[in-house]
């Protein structure tokens, strides 16, 4: 339709009057539209309302069902693969605190060759699971959010992992995939603790933060998981030197985390190991705890918002990591070491986020 | 520069000449355009305001400080869902008749009601799952749901029917005591304004919050929630000023004009309410986001939507409500089926199912890829919603130089597109946050630009729509509408269910924080786009059905001008003869029409 011809057209429309007979307002059809029906009986109306009803009921039943069948999910879900058998979801009825995967329904036939991610997602109930002698592969999310999980134990005879006293890691000990995430409630027991102490209660001292709040990560560890540590509920971590990966959100959220501390034949020292190849995305996020930070010159990668939120601010003070230190130059770190977007944590500025400053060249603190 | 001057004075003579009374061939003077702009703006952003406060996953009340598990909300809908086609229908009979229905009838319904609240009471005070073996298979299945258990399931139940007994009764009491005087769209306001107020105040205050049992957290939430959604303080002023014309050119114009600009105020809000948020030491996630910015936010909109609405009307062309037309049950059920136009729009609505359960990705984008907060979060929300107001003052033309069918068919081919961009730069850019992030902003941009018009259209398409229902049946029958949702309710909630499961397999649970995990949040948003896009793609054939164009509109509101001069009604249907509401109905009925209908 013409520009010119859509004017004309309305203007039409705005002065349109239709001859419509006195007494039949209520009637009157509009040519090639449907005629009014009102107070007007409607035809074969009994028929119709059956069928209505009828496929109404129908539509209804079938709604109700499709929900149902969507919402109600078995308490172990397991999927058949390649690789055998998977162990793809768990949906707490309510009552299970411990749990054991070795074979799919309990039929010896179906061992379980592997963990799905987000398998236990965001159960509240479990507190330790077994990983039977059969599990092959076990993906690092898949105890993400088990909010009250202390252990994960696993049977002698598996060839691919292991655990030391209820933290989980590959057979060869050179990667550790899950510190769970309730793991201080267990080591609290085991330390004669009554209850959990925060940092005004009374008894909170270094002798408490050492035999719970405080993790040593073997010496033959080379690779932190995706999310091994997140969550924690540490104080004081020990990095072995040799160590070269950080996953991705390894230590996400562990808010208490203070202290990075690495051990080697060398002795002690701040921060993290000069082995250290790769920081992923998120490693560090939302540890407030944080105060001091060394990349050193081994570092290549640092994944997008390594350290994002470990500063803030108190009393107009900068707090947590206000300051990044880089052990390389800045040219050097430009030129070698690949780093993602946002990678150093920022803090309020006058209505906007400003990026802490970097130490370029810097020598360790003692 | 002489001519913009003249035409300056022009507009200021019109406006002053027409301040009070319209202009000849129009129906609103330009007071009502400021009350539109202050009224309809407050009420808008009040409404949005409330979009933080839901019984929903997407609400960081619900799911930081509840802490309620993503599937529990699906299973109380379920709960909830065969009693609810009992109320629906009575609801629809009751709105449709505007409140006014024979007496015998009316008191059937308050019976009907005062029994569901005295049942709702009882479920919900006494524990009905003791009359069942524990070891039964019914406690089991009902146990092994999550986030509830039997005896929980019967309070959630009871909490159901107690709402609907009191909102019924609420429902028909109200509507008969404002509705002659305000309308049928504004009314709701007046007697939900302070309650509303009272329940949004509270909401953040309860401790509820704090029960350490997750199940007794879900059925308190969903008692406290129902309570507050008792009193909605929906959007219907902007519903009042869009039927605020028989006039379809003045209709646009309102629309275009007061109603747009006042969508600025809902921009402002949401600029200075993030500011406020990102102050607070949890931003979103902090408790006094719900005690002290959403209530305070809340209650100033409610304030100068309550000074400013007093003289919006709506202007149906319409009888007084003492002649108006009685709807049966079956008029209104057979009445709809046979609008065609109301088919097309079910089509669209039951394809557009199938994004039902995405997650807001742009929030997500926001929050989980850039890691915004505060003034710059702000700033760029507002950046894009802008961004669809320019073309908005087009309107008038692009209606007037393209058919709604080609404007509905462009918009959603143009989402389609849109989303396809996004979807390419979460896959290939997704660790360049900055450039993914930049992508993705300059197509929701553009996106926001060719969505306005269409949408503008798709507002007008409805009242016509319902115009056109009112020359078919005599009444708009807005509600009984609702039973093309139950046709569609198998397909809509099997599919729709399709991506909250598919979301739960990828991690999206109770914690948001699996947001932070790239290649789950690239699943959790890119699959659902991409089926999404589909959706898109398919809502195109239907409008190509749609052939309701001007010439027919103009003839429907001609008849519906001689419907109202023969009955001596007024355009907002409430100021003919004084209604006396023990008189019976249809007094003076149309011989020829309502004096057949039947209750």
């Amino acid at each position: 339709m013409s520009k010119k011809k859509a004017k004309t057209d309305n203007t039409v429309y705005e002065n349109l009057k239709l001859d419509i007979p006195a007494g039949e307002e209520w009637t009157y059809q509009i040519e090639g539209m449907k005629a009014p029906v009102i107070g007007k009986p409607v035809e074969n109306a009994a028929k119709k309302k059956v069928i209505v009803v009828a496929v109404l009921l129908v539509a209804i039943a079938l709604s109700i069902f499709f929900s149902v069948r969507a919402v109600h999910s078995e308490t172990y879900s397991f999927e058949e693969l390649e690789s055998g058998w998977q162990f793809s979801k768990f949906s707490n009825p309510g009552d299970i605190t411990e749990l054991t995967v070795d074979y799919a329904d309990g039929d010896i036939s179906r061992p379980i060759a592997s963990i799905r991610e987000y398998a236990f997602n965001c159960d509240d109930k479990l507190t330790s699971i077994t990983i039977g002698k059969t599990v092959k592969e076990i993906d690092g999310k898949s105890f993400y959010s088990v909010w009250n999980l202390r252990n994960i134990y696993v049977d002698d005879e598996n060839e691919n992992y292991c655990d030391v006293d209820g933290v989980l890691y590959t057979k060869d000990m050179t990667e550790v995939i899950c510190y769970p995430i309730d793991h201080d409630a267990y080591l609290r027991e085991k330390a004669g603790y009554k209850e959990e102490l925060w940092k005004d209660s009374e008894g909170y001292d270094e002798k408490y933060i050492e035999a719970v709040q405080t993790y040593k990560i073997p010496e033959t560890v080379v690779k932190i998981g995706e999310l091994a540590f997140n969550y924690a509920n540490l104080v004081t971590v020990y990095l072995p030197e040799g160590l070269e990966t950080i996953e991705t959100l390894a230590f996400f959220k562990s808010w208490d985390l203070a202290n990075v501390i690495t051990y080697g034949a060398g002795g002690e020292y701040k921060s993290l190991p000069d082995t250290l190849k790769y920081i992923g995305s998120d490693a560090f996020a939302y540890d407030q705890g944080l105060s001091y930070m060394f990349i050193p010159k081994s570092v290549e990668y640092i994944g997008h918002h390594a350290f994002w939120d470990t500063v803030y601010k108190e009393n107009g003070e900068l707090r947590g990591v206000s300051v990044m230190n880089v052990e390389r130059s800045e040219d050097d770190f430009s030129a070698n070491a690949e780093s993602g977007d946002h990678w150093l944590p920022s803090y309020d500025w006058k209505l906007l986020k400003k990026t802490i400053d970097v130490n370029y060249s810097s020598v360790r603190e003692k | 520069m002489a001519d913009i001057g003249k035409k300056i004075s022009g507009f200021y003579h019109e406006v002053k000449g027409h301040w009070k009374t319209p202009a000849e061939g129009k129906y609103v003077p330009y007071r009502e355009y400021k009350d539109i702009f202050l009224a309809v703006g407050f009420n808008y952003s009040g409404n949005k305001t409330l979009e933080y406060i839901v019984f929903a996953a997407s609400c960081y009340l619900m799911m930081y400080h509840y802490k309620l598990p993503y599937l529990t909300f699906s299973v109380i809908n379920i709960i909830n869902m065969p009693l609810n086609y009992i109320w629906t229908m009575m609801t629809w009979y009751i709105a449709d008749n505007l409140g006014f229905m024979k007496k015998k009838t009316e008191r059937k319904f308050y019976v009907v009601y005062m029994l569901l609240i005295v049942i709702g009471l009882a479920l919900i005070l006494t524990d009905p799952s003791r009359l069942f073996s524990p070891g039964s298979r019914f406690v089991t299945y009902m146990n092994s749901l999550e986030g509830i258990n039997c005896s929980s399931a019967f309070k959630i139940l009871g909490t159901h029917i107690l709402w609907n007994g009191w909102f019924g009764a609420r429902n028909i009491f109200w509507r008969k005591k404002l509705v002659p005087k305000y309308g049928r769209y504004k009314y709701g306001l007046y007697c939900n304004a302070i309650p509303k107020s009272i329940a949004v105040i509270a909401i953040g205050w309860l401790p509820f919050y704090n029960i350490p049992d997750v199940i007794t957290r879900v059925w308190v939430a969903n008692l406290m929630f129902a309570i507050y959604n008792l009193f909605p303080f929906d959007n219907s002023l902007e519903m009042c000023a869009q039927n605020i014309s028989p006039n379809v050119r003045e209709r646009i114009w309102v629309r275009t004009i007061p109603i747009k600009l006042s969508h600025f105020l809902n921009s402002i809000v949401a600029i200075v309410m993030p500011v406020f948020i990102g102050m607070l030491r949890y931003e979103w996630a902090d408790i006094n986001l719900f005690k002290y910015i959403i209530p305070g936010f809340f209650v100033f909109c409610v304030v100068v939507t309550m000074l400013f609405a007093g003289r919006i009307k709506e202007r149906i062309p319409q009888p007084p409500l003492e002649k108006k037309v009685n709807i049966s049950f079956w008029d209104g059920m057979f009445g709809v089926m046979r609008n065609k136009y109301k088919w097309v729009n079910t089509v669209v609505g039951l394809i557009d199912s199938l994004g039902n359960g995405m997650l807001p990705f742009a929030t997500i984008l926001y929050l989980y890829t850039f890691r915004l907060s505060g003034l710059i979060y702000s700033l760029l929300v507002a950046l894009v919603s802008f961004a669809g107001t320019p073309p908005d003052f087009f309107a008038p033309y692009f209606l007037r130089r393209f058919s709604y069918k080609q404007l509905m068919i462009f918009y959603q081919l143009s989402r389609a597109i849109g989303n396809g961009i996004i979807v390419i730069a979460l896959l290939f850019l997704g660790d360049r946050v900055n450039l993914c992030g930049t992508v993705c902003v300059i197509t929701l941009i553009f996106m926001e630009m060719t969505k306005t018009i269409p949408v503008t259209a798709g507002h007008d398409m409805d009242i016509r729509i319902n115009d056109y229902q009112m020359y078919l049946s005599g009444e708009r029958l807005e509600n009984f509408s609702g039973v093309f949702g139950w046709f569609t309710g198998p397909i809509t909630s099997f599919v729709g269910l399709i991506i909250p499961l598919m979301l739960l397999r990828y991690g999206f649970n109770s914690n948001w924080d699996v947001l932070f995990v790239d290649s789950s949040r690239i699943k959790i948003i890119v699959i659902p786009i991409i089926i999404d896009i589909i959706g898109y793609v398919l809502m195109t054939i239907p409008y190509i059905f749609w052939d309701y164009d001007d010439e027919k509109q103009a003839k429907v509101m001609e008849v519906l001008k001689a419907r109202e001069a023969a009955t001596g009604g007024s355009l907002d249907g409430s100021e003919g003869a004084e209604y006396n509401p023990e008189d019976e109905l249809l007094p003076d009925a149309p011989e020829t029409a309502e004096s057949e209908v039947t209750v």
